[in-house]
């Protein structure tokens, strides 16, 4: 935690989320700690960001949410990836990766 | 993105479950960094104190998470809305005042925009397509506005040229009263209009039953006895009876088929409106003495013409195409007119065509139909001005008086842009209740000023209707007056200073006072410039129709009839007339009576034909006098009392096979016998004028001279000249009776229908009431409308004077709790706040009448006859406001002077 942080943008936000999630369904707080881990500690995202995000995600209808009990036998609340928002995962993965090999070709010349 | 919709939608309407969701949602999260952190060794407290700060306070995470879910500006509006409504309710004295005042000001405009857009704006009625049609129009080089019609052959020709229009057509603009027989039943009046055969073609205009005009109807003199009625008459006379198709009707006693009625809602092109149409080839049917010269003569010019625009032709280039077939026309058929203005060669007339837009008000009077709308727009603009700032100034004040709940919503976190647009959502709603219940306002003004317009003789087409582009106007009107109003104040609201606000009770910055008081002033100032427009128009109509005419028109009553209607001839008419008016002259309480062939209407003139004088020479140019002509009986001076002043009256003696005699005007005698006496001379008529006749001259002797008649001020005095009706015979007379009494007007009626239930009365009334020309009838309208805006201007500056007195009184309470204590006398307290509110009065009375000055001085220069405010305008002006002032000024005046020291001082 005292790397320096990176800011993210919305976008780059949003993928990261539905990555996470992509594997298994997790709670709000297992969504940033599992971002954190598959980013190698890159990217540690703050309640204030994180939150609002799922939301907005879940009403674009990519994320769909469940009470569930969670680790240590409390109700949370969990989210997991819909169809339309596994479509969602591949398309900007995709975009991703043309935008990151542009960009790296650009930066080696 | 329905499924974005849907949130939004369930964002909203679920949002107690919503956000029971969101908490505990984020309890959760809390509850398991706790458990972690206890986990780690920390205690419950301190647990529960490092979990909060990772989270960063949970109601600021509610926040940022409420501001980035779906339709969360929607929520804050509704939020907002819901807020404002309870705070006008919990004010209703405020509401209501604010709510009514601004109804005015939007219902005033509204109407007024009505008006504009049922005369200028709107398409016709009942045709199809309008968007496509034109109106062909030709206008004099040179002259002022006017209408200027074509010829019939005129029409053929444009018909036959116009490559840019899919079909041209004609009308007669003015509507004849005209004789109605429908089997034996008696006549009845009607009006007729005359239109091409290919009138409702063009327009698009279909048959409800029957038929309409159509191409197969000649157009020759005589070739189609038909008529087409319209869906109005045919309901209101018919009963909308279907067997009236086929039967034959009698016009004038000329018999005609009645082949169809029209679409319902068609009423023609223009303003006024026909009981049913014939075509141009009978127009010698309305007209018997011009007859079918209307369809030869290239110089009789009465027919208007329009047209469909080819598709994809734009009115540029039709407008182009007329012009130059215009000008061509001009060159192939010069025409020679019979009779021309005094002062105008043949050379000078010439016209420029051209198309313009299809509009119920003619084209060459456009200008000043727009113009006098325009003034009366101006006028109630300022009233919705005076409105706006009454209620900025009262915002500006509950701005002040809520500071302390602004602070409050700064401190937990609304930023001020939210502050201001939950200020302004208030504003909006309290303008949307103004501004619905001025359209409600509007409606009932709209009827108010129909009902007020003069009894018109013609049967009129003005719809006024409150359609979508009407309603349209007066929301974005009134949404834009609640921005600009309430911007001011909720800027200068949310930039309260939060700690010291929130401290104590601290005095108002000053110059949120000042501002208010600027207010007021304004509104002074432009109830002052209502006040002052209203008494100029008022004024000015009172002069235009002053009975310092000439003569008195007072207790005079009309009734006009034509005699050709019922087939009457030069003989048996003048027989009947002098029967008429005989029996007319012995209905009691009438004193006497005359007959007249129409009223006296200064600056205007007929001229039935020109006159010299052996020894005297006409105006240069002329080959002859052109005086205004009046066919009269005897008893006219004496009816209208005007004085004779030399020679005899006419009278019975002056008969057809007498001496031709005449009665001059003044400014006639002096010009034709200067010097001399000019009864017993001689004056010679020509009636046929033109330079080939060998008709001689008529001698009339001069056997009495009369008082001129005062005209208005730019109008040359014309040379009148009065003959008997025994001697001229005309078909179209007034009877015209001076009573005692009340009006006889339907005596009158009744003895011509008695003497002849076949001749129809074309109207019957006093003279007063038929006194209104245009000029008087826009003035008066004017003077109503500015005078009633006046009031409610004045109306309105007292709300507000009231208003920043008593907001002074109530705020400086304490202060004058403090000098009363101190031994200060009550009336030197109410002299310091009397002061104060006359100095507004004062100084927005200086402004307001400068402007008045202004926009009496810019009036004047428009020439409707109005004159620059004089002194007296001023003085009348300033003492009516004094007085409202003060009494706006009492009521907080008495509070003030009733507060007690012990109270004020206590007062938080």
């Amino acid at each position: 935690m005292s790397q320096p942080r990176a800011s993210l943008l919305q976008g780059t936000l949003d993928l990261l989320i539905l990555k996470a999630v992509s594997a298994g369904e997790l709670h709000g707080l297992g969504v940033s700690r599992r971002i954190e881990q598959i980013t190698g500690g890159t990217f540690v995202v703050q309640p204030g960001s994180l939150f609002p995000a799922l939301h907005r995600l879940e009403d674009s209808g990519w994320l769909t949410s469940d009470w569930e009990a969670s680790e240590n036998n409390r109700r949370a609340k969990y989210y997991k990836l819909t169809k339309r928002g596994r479509r969602q995962l591949g398309e900007a993965t995709e975009q991703w990766n043309r935008v990151a090999l542009a960009m790296s070709r650009a930066l080696e010349t | 993105m329905l499924t974005r919709f849907r949130a939004i939608v369930r964002n909203i309407v679920r949002r107690d479950r919503v956000e029971q969701d969101l908490d505990d949602e984020l309890r959760a999260a809390l509850d398991l960094l706790i458990d972690e952190h206890r986990g780690k060794g920390l205690s419950t407290r301190d647990a529960r104190r490092a979990a909060l700060l990772q989270l960063d306070g949970i109601e600021s995470l509610k926040g940022q998470v409420r501001d980035a879910r779906a339709g969360a500006f929607l929520d804050t509006l509704v939020q907002d809305l819901r807020y404002a409504a309870r705070l006008l309710a919990r004010n209703p004295v405020f509401t209501l005042t604010a709510a009514l005042s601004l109804a005015m000001g939007i219902g005033a405009t509204t109407t007024i925009f009505t008006v504009v857009n049922g005369l200028l704006l709107r398409s016709a009625v009942g045709v199809t397509d309008s968007d496509r049609l034109v109106d062909i129009v030709r206008m004099q080089r040179g002259g002022g506005p006017g209408i200027d019609p074509f010829s019939y052959p005129a029409y053929l020709e444009v018909r036959k040229r116009a490559t840019t229009l899919d079909g041209v057509y004609g009308y007669q603009l003015e509507l004849q009263p005209t004789s109605l027989r429908v089997s034996d039943v008696g006549a009845e009046r009607v009006y007729a209009g005359v239109v091409s055969t290919n009138y409702f073609q063009v327009l698009g205009v279909p048959a409800v039953v029957g038929r309409t005009f159509g191409s197969s109807d000649g157009e020759e003199a005589g070739a189609s006895p038909i008529a087409v009625l319209s869906h109005r008459f045919w309901m209101r006379r018919f009963d909308s009876d279907p067997s009236i198709v086929g039967r034959t009707v009698y016009l004038n006693g000329y018999p005609l088929t009645v082949v169809g009625v029209a679409r319902q809602g068609f009423l023609g092109m223009t303003v006024v409106a026909p009981d049913f149409w014939i075509p141009t080839s009978m127009v010698a049917v309305l007209n018997a003495e011009s007859g079918t010269r209307l369809l030869t003569a290239r110089e009789a010019d009465w027919l208007m013409l329009g047209g469909r625009l080819k598709a994809g032709v734009p009115r540029a280039r039709a407008s182009a195409e007329i012009a130059a077939i215009g000008d061509a026309l001009a060159k192939e058929f010069p025409v020679k007119y019979d009779f021309l203005p005094p002062g105008l060669a043949p050379t000078d007339i010439s016209f420029v065509w051209s198309v313009a837009a299809a509009s119920p008000v003619p084209y060459g009077l456009r200008v000043i139909v727009a113009g006098f709308l325009a003034l009366l727009m101006s006028i109630v603009s300022v009233v919705l001005v005076i409105a706006c700032a009454n209620l900025a100034g009262v915002l500006l004040a509950r701005g002040v008086v809520r500071r302390r709940e602004i602070a409050v919503r700064s401190a937990i976190g609304a930023g001020r842009a939210r502050v201001v647009r939950q200020l302004l959502t208030e504003t909006i709603l309290l303008f949307a209740l103004g501004g619905a219940a001025g359209l409600i306002l509007a409606r009932a003004m709209t009827s108010l000023l129909v009902s007020l317009l003069p009894a018109f003789p013609l049967p009129v087409n003005v719809s006024v209707p409150l359609d979508p582009q009407v309603v349209t106007f007066s929301l974005a009107l009134s949404f834009m007056a609640a921005v600009f109003c309430g911007l001011a104040p909720a800027l200068h609201a949310s930039r309260t200073d939060v700690a010291s606000t929130l401290k104590d009770d601290a005095q108002a910055p000053m110059d949120r006072l000042r501002l208010r008081n600027a207010f007021v002033v304004a509104q002074v100032a432009f109830s002052a410039l209502l006040v002052i427009t209203a008494v100029i128009l008022g004024r000015d109509v009172e002069r235009v129709t002053a009975v310092d005419r000439g003569f008195d028109a007072r207790h005079v009553d009309l009734a006009s009839v034509n005699l050709s209607m019922a087939g009457y001839t030069a003989t048996t008419g003048g027989l009947f007339a002098h029967q008429l008016v005989d029996r007319v002259r012995a209905i009691p309480g009438v004193e006497v009576a005359t007959l007249t062939d129409r009223l006296p209407r200064p600056g205007t003139m007929m001229t039935m034909g020109g006159v010299t004088v052996p020894g005297v020479s006409p105006p240069p140019g002329q080959r002859y006098f052109y005086p205004d002509w009046n066919i009269v009986d005897a008893g006219y001076f004496a009816t209208l009392k005007i004085p004779l002043i030399a020679g005899r009256d006419l009278s019975d003696l002056d008969r057809d096979d007498a001496q031709r005699v005449a009665i001059l005007g003044e400014a006639a005698a002096r010009r034709f016998f200067p010097g001399k006496d000019a009864i017993g001379q001689v004056v010679h008529v020509h009636t046929d004028m033109r330079s080939t006749s060998n008709v001689p001259a008529t001698p009339l002797v001069v056997v009495g001279i009369a008082r001129d008649l005062t005209s208005p001020r730019d109008f040359q005095a014309p040379l009148s000249l009065y003959v008997p009706l025994r001697q001229k015979y005309v078909a179209g007379i007034t009877i015209l009776a001076r009573t005692t009494g009340p009006s006889v007007a339907d005596e009158i009626r009744a003895v011509v229908t008695s003497m002849n239930p076949n001749l129809p009365v074309l109207t019957a009334q006093t003279l007063e009431s038929a006194q209104t020309g245009p000029v008087e009838t826009q003035l008066r309208l004017a003077a109503i409308i500015a005078g009633s805006v006046g009031v409610v201007g004045v109306l309105l500056a007292a709300m507000g004077i009231y208003g920043v007195t008593a907001y002074s009184v109530a705020r400086r309470t304490r202060e004058i709790g403090i000098r009363l204590s101190l031994g200060a006398g009550r009336s030197a307290v109410v002299a310091m706040i009397l002061r104060q509110g006359m100095t507004l009065v004062g100084i927005g009375l200086v402004i307001g009448l400068a402007l008045g000055a202004g926009v009496g001085r810019l009036l004047a220069a428009q020439r409707f006859g109005i004159t620059a405010p004089g002194a007296m305008t001023f003085l009348a002006a300033t003492t009516l406001f004094l007085v409202v002032a003060f009494i706006a000024c009492y009521a907080p005046l008495r509070r003030a002077t009733r507060i007690s020291a012990m109270a004020a001082l206590r007062y938080e």
